[in-house]
């Protein structure tokens, strides 16, 4: 190895210089070498012995572990449909000659695209997967009804698609929202599509007879193109009507099927068969609550392939209500045994229920207010006397006081509260006047309802001065029309004096903007169907609801029953498992509105 | 089975893939006339990759899964010739080699991203495509519709296949039919068992 040293240069470099060689040296050393005798030296002269071994470099082969990769069978399920559902079979049998067939919607200013995907979902009660499937597959509502050219005059809200979709699909249903949602638009287009698309070819509309000409009149403007039928008229006209092949839809009222009941039991002598529809419609179906009256025999005797119910108050007093309405619907599938809850899940899938705070968010709100109102003090005299007499002597009358006799003394003393009968004072209207006075003033328009025609009369004469007009069991249904269109129409007219009875249901008073409830039903349903004739689809600002209760009378008592009816209505529809409330008032509780003891035996229906 | 009868009036397939993390893959193909309304419907038990096939795959197993497993037996279950075949998910446009058919994505072709893609927990992942396994897509526009075929269409295909859909996709969302499809594929799993 070549050895050197490294210094510094100027710069801070080094550099290498090699070193001079170094200086040897010889000095001879001799030695005296014997070899020493040992064993080892013959052993060096001995001949080396080389032994061989063989190593097999071969190795054994590798195992091998083999994978296969091959596509495995994929196992499918296959379906097959006829792509034709349902051919416009409706018009072709009514055009061109059809007498009754009129001219399908052409295009129009009216008409208006609907946007949107609204499933049709299989009820729970079709059971095979290929028909589940058939409606799952089916493109969107909104698509179909675009296939069919089906126009509209105003774009149906979203909830009424899903409502429409809902009884599509359904044999048995109940449209039950809340009122002024539009259950009357979405049940024609139901049946409009129905009828386009060939599933049904005959119509039965059955509703109480002031609605017959609304339904005419929202047929005419949601499906123009279906000829409709008024049933009515004398014996030999209404078979001639009930008989045209050629007018899909027939719409009658409840007394006319119950004056034509033969035509429906098939037990008409003149030897006219048993009159069939594919789809029966009950308007107002808490007309069939109680399954033991004409009526709902009569409506269950329908021949029919499809029956729907419409109604915003489906369970009115008692959950018996609901199983009358599906005694019509699916006979059996409800009892009277059932829990509320339990009998809210059984009727789920048959029921669609939308209410207005949840689906029109930007609906105008809906305000009440109770208004405690004090008797005047020759009222509360009266009221007094009138209550002591009465309590008096229904406890006179011990076990033979009956629930008719509590029923009189109930009404004679609301009456009272609406009117002093000996001197004609009265502190709700003192208060009706006040608030009337605003609503005038402003331009606006008010509802009262009541129960009883006089007070209703009474109360005409005595606030003329804000322009009143009276709706009720007195006015000819002739002029019913008049009177609600002049109310419309009329600006000097503020006020219309409505009863429950004939202005509950059917009416789109959507333009009032204040409700008076001058004195209470028994049943909370009837007030809200009231309060929705003003507060509807189209209202036009918040609806002011005003409900009278006179303090410390049988009103505020009554008021605390109707509080108890609307849970168990809630407790029904939700499905929930709420507390059980009462079901409807036991006799015991009638009587206990006047602290009285009940006879034995329950009375199960209030109203 | 299909053919390449990229007419107007040919009825359509729509053929998408459900994934399940519990039980692999559900494969439905719906065969619509241009109605809208649908001829026939077919969906496939679950498929789920083992283990072996993932390693051995690798960036392949999803359009192996996607078109060779489950497209191609679906296809190959169809009674109605179709002119296209339309898919929304990325992966089973490889099912393309085994039709005549054109295979159209629509939309972005979501239903098929690589779980890596859409994992964004997983620390590592590829950012360029494995050699040869994602097809070049051409993107094209019918109708206001995104639509797409492999590049290795002719432009003629893609002339026919715009022509036969505008007409259509003005009034039909392309997308629309997949949701039925998973709506279906859902309740015979639920209710065909």
């Amino acid at each position: 190895m070549a050895q050197g040293f490294c210094n510094a240069g100027d710069a801070g470099t080094f550099q290498w210089t090699a070193s001079p060689p170094p200086s040897t040296y010889q000095q001879g050393i001799g030695f005296d070498v014997r070899p020493h005798v040992t064993g080892w030296n013959r052993a060096l002269q001995r001949e080396m012995l080389v032994r061989v071994s063989t190593t097999d470099l071969e190795s054994a082969r590798p195992r091998a572990v083999r994978i296969p990769m091959e596509t495995p069978r994929v196992p499918v399920r296959s379906f097959f449909f006829s792509g034709d559902h349902g051919a416009d079979r409706f018009l072709a049998a009514t055009q061109p000659d059809s007498p009754a067939g009129r001219t399908p919607p052409q295009k129009s200013g009216l008409s208006t695209p609907i946007a949107g995907k609204t499933r049709i979902h299989p009820p729970k009660d079709v059971i095979k997967l290929e028909d589940r499937l058939q409606y799952l597959l089916q493109p969107s509502l909104e698509t179909i009804l675009s296939e069919r050219s089906l126009e509209f005059p105003f774009v149906p809200f979203p909830y009424q698609m899903e409502g429409i979709a809902f009884l599509y699909a359904r044999e048995a249903a109940v449209l039950a929202d809340e009122m002024g949602l539009g259950k009357t638009m979405q049940a024609i287009t139901a049946i409009r599509l129905l009828l386009r698309c060939g599933e049904i070819r005959s119509v039965l509309l059955v509703c109480p007879k002031p609605l017959v000409s609304n339904w005419q009149q929202e047929f005419a403007q949601w499906a123009p193109e279906i000829p409709v039928a008024i049933v009515e008229g004398d014996h030999q006209r209404r078979r001639w009507q009930w008989n045209l092949a050629d007018v899909p839809v027939k719409i009658a009222n409840y007394e006319l099927i119950l004056r034509d009941r033969e035509l429906f039991e098939g037990t008409d002598l003149s030897g006219t068969d048993q009159l069939k529809f594919d789809l029966a419609v009950l308007d107002e179906a808490q007309r069939i609550k109680n399954r033991h009256s004409t009526t709902s025999q009569i409506a269950r005797a329908i021949s029919r392939r499809r029956n729907w119910a419409l109604t915003g108050t489906p369970v009115e007093n008692c959950a018996e209500d609901l199983v009358g309405i599906f005694e019509f619907l699916v006979p059996g599938h409800l009892s009277s045994e059932m829990k509320p809850s339990k009998m809210g899940r059984c009727a789920s899938d048959y029921i669609i229920r939308r209410t207005k705070d949840k689906v029109l968010t930007e609906m105008p709100p809906k305000m009440f207010r109770d208004a405690a109102i004090d008797l005047l003090p020759e009222q509360r005299e009266t009221y007094r006397l009138a209550e002591d007499d009465g309590v008096l002597r229904l406890s006179e009358m011990g076990d033979g006081a009956t629930i008719q006799h509590v029923f009189e003394l109930v009404l004679r003393l609301k009456q009272i509260c609406n009117f002093d009968p000996a001197t004609g004072t009265s502190a709700k209207l003192e208060r009706l006047e006040a608030d009337l006075e605003e609503v005038a003033a402003s331009g606006r328009k008010a509802l009262v309802f009541s129960q009883w025609v006089g007070t209703l009369r009474r109360l005409s004469k005595r606030l003329s001065r804000f322009g009143t007009l009276e709706y009720h069991g007195k006015i000819p249904p002739k002029r019913r029309n008049n009177i609600i269109e002049e109310f419309r129409n009329a600006p000097d007219k503020h006020v219309l004096l409505i009863s429950y009875g004939a202005g509950g249901v059917g009416l789109n008073l959507q333009f009032c903007e204040y409700v008076f409830l001058f004195d209470r039903w028994w049943n909370p349903a009837i007030e809200d169907q009231a309060v929705n004739r003003a507060h509807r689809i189209g209202a036009a600002g918040p609806v002011t609801v005003t409900r009278f209760l006179v303090s410390d009378t049988i009103e505020e008592r009554i008021h605390l029953v109707l509080e108890e009816k609307r849970e168990l209505f809630e407790t029904i529809l939700s499905g929930t498992d709420r507390p059980q409330t009462k079901m409807g008032l036991t006799q015991k509780e009638i009587f206990g509105l006047f602290d009285l003891q009940s006879p034995s035996g329950p009375i199960h229906y209030a109203a | 089975m299909t053919t390449s009868d990229v007419s107007t009036e040919s009825p359509l397939g729509f053929l998408t893939v459900v994934e399940d993390r519990k039980h692999g893959l559900f494969g439905g193909y719906l065969v619509l006339n241009r109605a809208g309304r649908p001829l026939e419907f077919h969906c496939t038990a679950p498929v789920r990759a083992n283990r072996a096939q993932e390693i051995l795959y690798g960036p392949t197993l999803r359009p192996y899964l996607y078109g060779e497993q489950i497209g191609r037996t679906l296809l190959e279950q169809g009674k109605h010739g179709t002119g296209m075949v339309l898919t929304d998910c990325e992966p089973m446009l490889s099912v393309g080699e085994f039709i005549t058919s054109p295979v159209i994505l629509v939309g972005e072709g979501g239903g098929g991203v690589s779980p890596s893609r859409n994992n964004p927990s997983k620390k590592t992942w590829r950012v360029d495509p494995a050699q040869g396994t994602e097809p070049k897509l051409h993107f094209f526009e019918v109708a206001g519709q995104r639509l797409a075929l492999r590049r290795n269409e002719n432009a003629q295909q893609r002339d026919a296949v715009a022509q036969s859909l505008e007409a259509l996709a003005t009034s039909l969302d392309l997308s629309e039919p997949f949701e039925r499809i998973r709506a279906a594929i859902d309740e015979a799993r639920r209710g065909g068992q």
